[in-house]
């Protein structure tokens, strides 16, 4: 006796054998039972007919025994992907475009999904129950998207008031570049970043190391104390070989010494983006970095993104509450330094605070790649429409022989599942260049930053999930349709049911309608680019090229900082290919701005009087000639502007009109006061107007009021040489030979041209641009694709009609135009659909659109234009054919 | 008849190709006439009907087959019950009396 599993064993495996025995069982019993009516009585042929009467066919009782044994299901889906297999080889023209398409499509959406998991979904590594960890940060504009870094004594009070979090911590917003002086013996500089973070952060987060220990409530929080610092698990790898010997040993940071106390998990960096090379405790922020121990004693100094964990049970909204209580008590406390700060408490995000629009971007963009893959969808249910009407003899056949309707669906559809598992691999793999390819795009920030792309098991996950339901949903019209065929009346003739064929024009109707949304939003964003690009953006980045250091690194001082900076850009001017340099602290276009005081006009009531929060920059002179800013007054600074002197201030013309409405500014006096433990106010007095910037960028939110002052009056530690090049020549080489031969422990934080810098600003809509003008490519092939082969199909339905027409005397242009009519009526609908969604479409675009009217002119008319032009290109072939055919034969055939 | 239409026929088509091969081996046919005869008629099994319900029987190990010559000189496969199909003839048999007992009490009632 066999078991079950072993029938089912040789049911699969022996499958030739077990047929053949079924085959010969039936006949021996056919014979029986010939043998038993002549018996009986019959003359052999009669018995044979009766015979074959009573078994009611050879064939349906093979099939009805099949389909009870054991692993039945498994082995008719084994038949159907070998049947499946041998129809997709046998077009290989059509398996390639669905599979291609499909992959693309696919392939789009997991990519934009990767993206998306990285940013918004995946849980930081190494972190302990992260649903229970949140951001804190500071809003100026409640209910609006900002959320900026607070203090640390702000930080100090809300560790100290807070009920519902069971530890707060803080980390700086980006992490600080700092000199590494070798392991015990120096070997030259190399800049490294270090994240300042308080001693309860790894404890707070759950982290745990790799080896050595990781910060505690042991190490003091006393300025200075606490030498030591946390390697993170890539910078050892990288750096160290993962020696486990460094635990213990002395690094020397921007010329301190520091003992590595530990290594960090593998792949801890915290909540964030932001992979910084080691941790220092706070409390050695003076000594590891540029900022003096005012910062930590500063109120107004905003430099830190605070964390929490939430005490076990308490929810969010409660913790929120609380938090924005702590937030009004600490502005009453401190009007000067907290006006207007709200403290906003958030699930921890990577992108702290901006998981909002970073989300509503990503959106965008699986929005984009959905509309390619619905797309690639429509066009594929297109194609399956009409095989399935081609087979219907072929399965009306099969149903006659006794196959089971369920069991002819269940062919069907393996089918089609076999083109979208073929087209979900091919996307997974396209996905994975697409990936690579878009972390190699990205533009140079100003900091590393570690977002791991990788394919992991969600985004797989996901890629099955879409292929099944985009599978279901494209291959269950054909299916339900082709095994609704019916027996009798599709064997007598051929005659096709007009529903039929509505379903594909709407088919192809939607493809157009989609590829015309894809069209005028890839076109909305190349217009906006081009309209930036056009646009006068106030200054001239090219041919600039940008060099980026931290003086404090080689260990210069308030006192020495200026000297070298002077002789340092005195030195780059003199360089051959350089034609004008300057140092300046930010550039506009960027990533960074500089809130360093509140300004006030002198006599007007203060400290709580209106203050007026600029976008500051320090520079060197030479920076408005180097970056081409025009001055509408007064003068640039000059070498006489040092230390000592009158302070003096260069302001653009928006603060200017801010501040002077319909006066002349040069001359006047500006009060600059900077709080913390020592307030300062200064007046400046200013000297010259500069035309403001103007540029849009979704990220940086600019007041557009511009400040300028010169580096020997505002010491700043972190400063970038802007030089502009003879002929488009690069000098980053040269500058660096040059900082090495000034001083060869001065590392360079990076090099890069000043286009690349301000590109940083319009990163979503370059994106967008390339991610929707590929796709909308693609798009509008699939859909010339789709028109042609519906247009193709109904001129070889209609070959009769059309002989008979031209037998009567329809001259070839009326057939043609017969013909495009039909085509080009589905693509006029698909336009009239698509530009009406895609009018819809640009108003939630708005933003991304730099000001751009959503329903741009030139857009939707190009759009309509182009798939109007691919529409009559693909119904133009297939008319000109339906010309040609000679009547006499088209009379004749069938 | 049609046997397939409900699960209790099944069932009872199950039994009597039990009972049929309770007295010794039969090939397909002969099952088919031994119901026709036990019933007087009543069941008469088509082929259709009667393959899947002797091939799920030898799945679930009640009945093994044999290739043996036939009474015209052919090759037939002959099925006989296993110690496993005698078992489940009695328990079906008894489960059926409790059925047919029953469902007379309640015509009766």
């Amino acid at each position: 006796m066999l078991s079950p599993f072993s029938h089912l064993w040789r049911n699969l495996v022996h499958r030739d054998q077990i047929e053949r025995d079924l085959d010969e069982e039936v006949q021996a019993h056919v014979e029986l039972l010939v043998d038993e009516k002549i018996r009986a009585g019959m003359n052999p042929h009669a018995a044979r007919r009766a015979a074959a009467l009573e078994l009611g066919g050879v064939d349906a009782v093979k099939e009805q025994v099949r389909e009870i044994r054991s692993g039945a299901i498994a082995e008719q889906f084994l038949q159907d992907i070998r049947y499946a297999a041998r129809l997709l080889r046998r077009n290989p023209i059509f398996t390639l475009t669905a599979t291609l398409s499909l992959a693309i499509g696919i392939g789009a959406n997991t990519t934009i999904f990767t993206v998306a998991n990285a940013l918004l979904f995946r849980p930081p590594a190494g972190v302990v129950e992260p649903d229970r960890v949140v951001d804190i940060g500071v809003t100026r504009s409640p209910g609006g998207f900002n959320f900026n870094p607070s203090s640390y004594p702000n930080y100090l009070d809300i560790r100290e008031r807070t009920t519902t979090l069971d530890g707060v911590y803080a980390y700086p917003l980006f992490p600080a570049a700092m000199s590494l002086g070798g392991a015990g013996n120096t070997i030259g500089a190399e800049s490294v970043f270090g994240m300042a973070v308080t001693v309860n952060y790894f404890t707070v987060l759950g982290a745990s190391p790799a080896a050595g220990r990781l910060f505690d409530a042991g190490d003091s929080e006393q300025p200075g104390a606490s030498p030591i610092a946390v390697l993170s698990h890539a910078f050892w790898t990288r750096r160290f070989n993962k020696d486990l010997a460094i635990v213990g040993r002395t690094l020397t940071l921007n010329g301190h010494p520091f003992t590595v106390v530990g290594v960090a998990a593998e792949g801890f960096q915290g909540t964030g983006v932001r992979a910084g090379d080691l941790w220092v405790p706070t409390s050695m922020l003076a000594t590891a970095t540029s900022q003096g121990t005012g910062m930590l004693a500063n109120r107004a100094g905003a430099w830190l993104l605070i964390g929490g964990r939430l005490k076990p049970r308490v929810s969010i909204p409660k913790a929120t509450a609380e938090m924005d209580a702590i937030g009004r008590t600490l502005e009453r406390e401190y009007p000067a330094q907290n006006r207007g700060a709200r403290l906003l408490l958030l699930p921890s995000s990577p992108v702290p605070g901006n998981s909002v629009p970073v989300a509503a971007f990503l959106t965008l963009l699986m929005g984009i790649v959905s509309l390619v893959l619905v797309i690639a969808c429509a066009n594929l249910t297109g194609v399956l429409l009409a095989r399935a009407s081609a087979r219907r003899r072929e399965i009306a056949v099969r149903l006659a022989v006794g196959a089971g309707r369920a069991r002819l669906m269940r062919q069907l559809f393996t089918e089609t599942m076999m083109l979208f598992v073929l087209g979900g691999v091919g996307g997974l793999l396209l996905a994975r260049g697409m990936t690579s390819l878009l972390v190699s795009r990205l533009p140079t920030l100003p900091f590393p930053v570690d977002v791991s792309l990788a394919l992991d098991g969600r985004a797989i996950v996901f890629t099955t999930g879409l292929v099944l339901i985009a599978a279901l949903l494209s291959g269950l019209a054909p299916a339900l349709q082709a095994s609704k065929a019916d027996v009798v009346s599709t064997l007598k003739d051929d005659a096709q049911a007009p529903g039929r064929l509505r379903l594909r024009h709407a088919f192809v109707i939607a493809q157009v309608a989609f590829s015309i949304l894809l069209v005028v939003v890839a076109g909305l964003f190349a217009r906006a680019l081009q309209r930036m690009g056009s646009m006068d953006p106030g200054f001239d980045s090219h041919g600039v090229e940008l060099v980026a250091l931290n003086l404090s690194e080689a260990g210069y001082t308030d006192a020495t900082g200026p000297l070298f900076a002077r002789e340092l850009i005195d030195r780059v001017r003199g360089l051959p290919d350089v034609q004008s340099a300057t140092l300046a602290a930010v550039l506009p276009g960027g990533f960074e701005s500089l809130r360093l005081a509140g300004l006030t006009l002198p006599g007007v009531s203060s400290p709580n009087g209106p203050e007026l929060f600029a976008d500051w920059n320090i520079v060197e002179p030479g920076y408005f000639a180097t970056l081409r800013i025009p001055l509408a007054g007064g003068r640039d600074f000059s070498g006489a502007d040092r230390t000592g002197a009158q302070p003096v201030v260069i302001v653009g013309e928006g603060t200017a009109r801010r501040l002077w409405p319909g006066k002349e500014a040069v001359g006047q006096y500006v009060l600059a006061h900077r709080g913390g433990p020592d307030p300062l106010t200064r007046a400046l007095r200013v000297i010259g107007v500069a035309r403001d910037p103007s540029y849009g960028t979704l990220f940086d939110g600019t007041t557009g009021l511009y400040v300028y002052v010169p580096l020997p009056q505002q010491y700043w530690s972190s400063m970038m040489i802007v030089a502009r090049t003879k002929d488009g020549r690069r000098v980053i080489d040269e500058i660096r030979a040059l900082v090495a031969s000034m001083n060869s422990n001065l590392p360079i934080v990076r090099a890069q041209t000043a286009e690349d810098y301000t590109a940083l600003g319009l990163m979503p809509q370059r994106v967008g641009v390339s991610v929707a003008g590929s796709l909308g490519l693609v798009g509008v092939l699939l859909t010339a694709i789709g028109t042609y082969g519906v247009t193709v199909y109904a001129v070889t339905r209609r070959t009769r009609e059309i002989g008979i027409r031209i037998a009567l005397g329809a001259r070839r242009a009326d057939v043609i135009g017969m013909i495009l009519r039909q085509g080009l009526s589905l693509v006029l609908i698909g336009s009239i659909i698509g530009l009406t969604l895609a009018a819809a479409a640009g108003r939630l675009l708005a933003t991304f659109l730099l000001g751009m009217p959503p329903i741009d002119p030139v857009t939707f008319a190009g759009a309509a234009l182009l798939l109007a032009a691919v529409g009559l290109a693909a119904c133009y072939v297939p008319a000109r054919r339906a010309s040609d055919i000679d009547a006499m034969e088209a009379l004749r055939a069938d | 008849m049609g046997t397939h239409r409900t699960n209790l026929l099944q069932g009872t088509l199950d039994l009597l190709i039990l009972k049929a091969l309770g007295t010794g081996e039969l090939h397909g046919l002969g099952v088919s006439r031994r119901i026709e005869h036990m019933t007087r008629g009543t069941f008469v099994v088509r082929p259709g009907s009667l393959f899947p319900a002797l091939h799920r029987l030898e799945e679930a190990g009640w009945l093994v087959s044999t290739w043996q010559p036939s009474e015209n000189n052919r090759r037939a496969k002959y099925y006989r019950l296993t110690k496993a199909g005698t078992r489940q003839l009695g328990t079906e048999t008894a489960e059926w009396n409790r059925i047919a007992l029953a469902i007379a009490r309640a015509l009766e009632a």
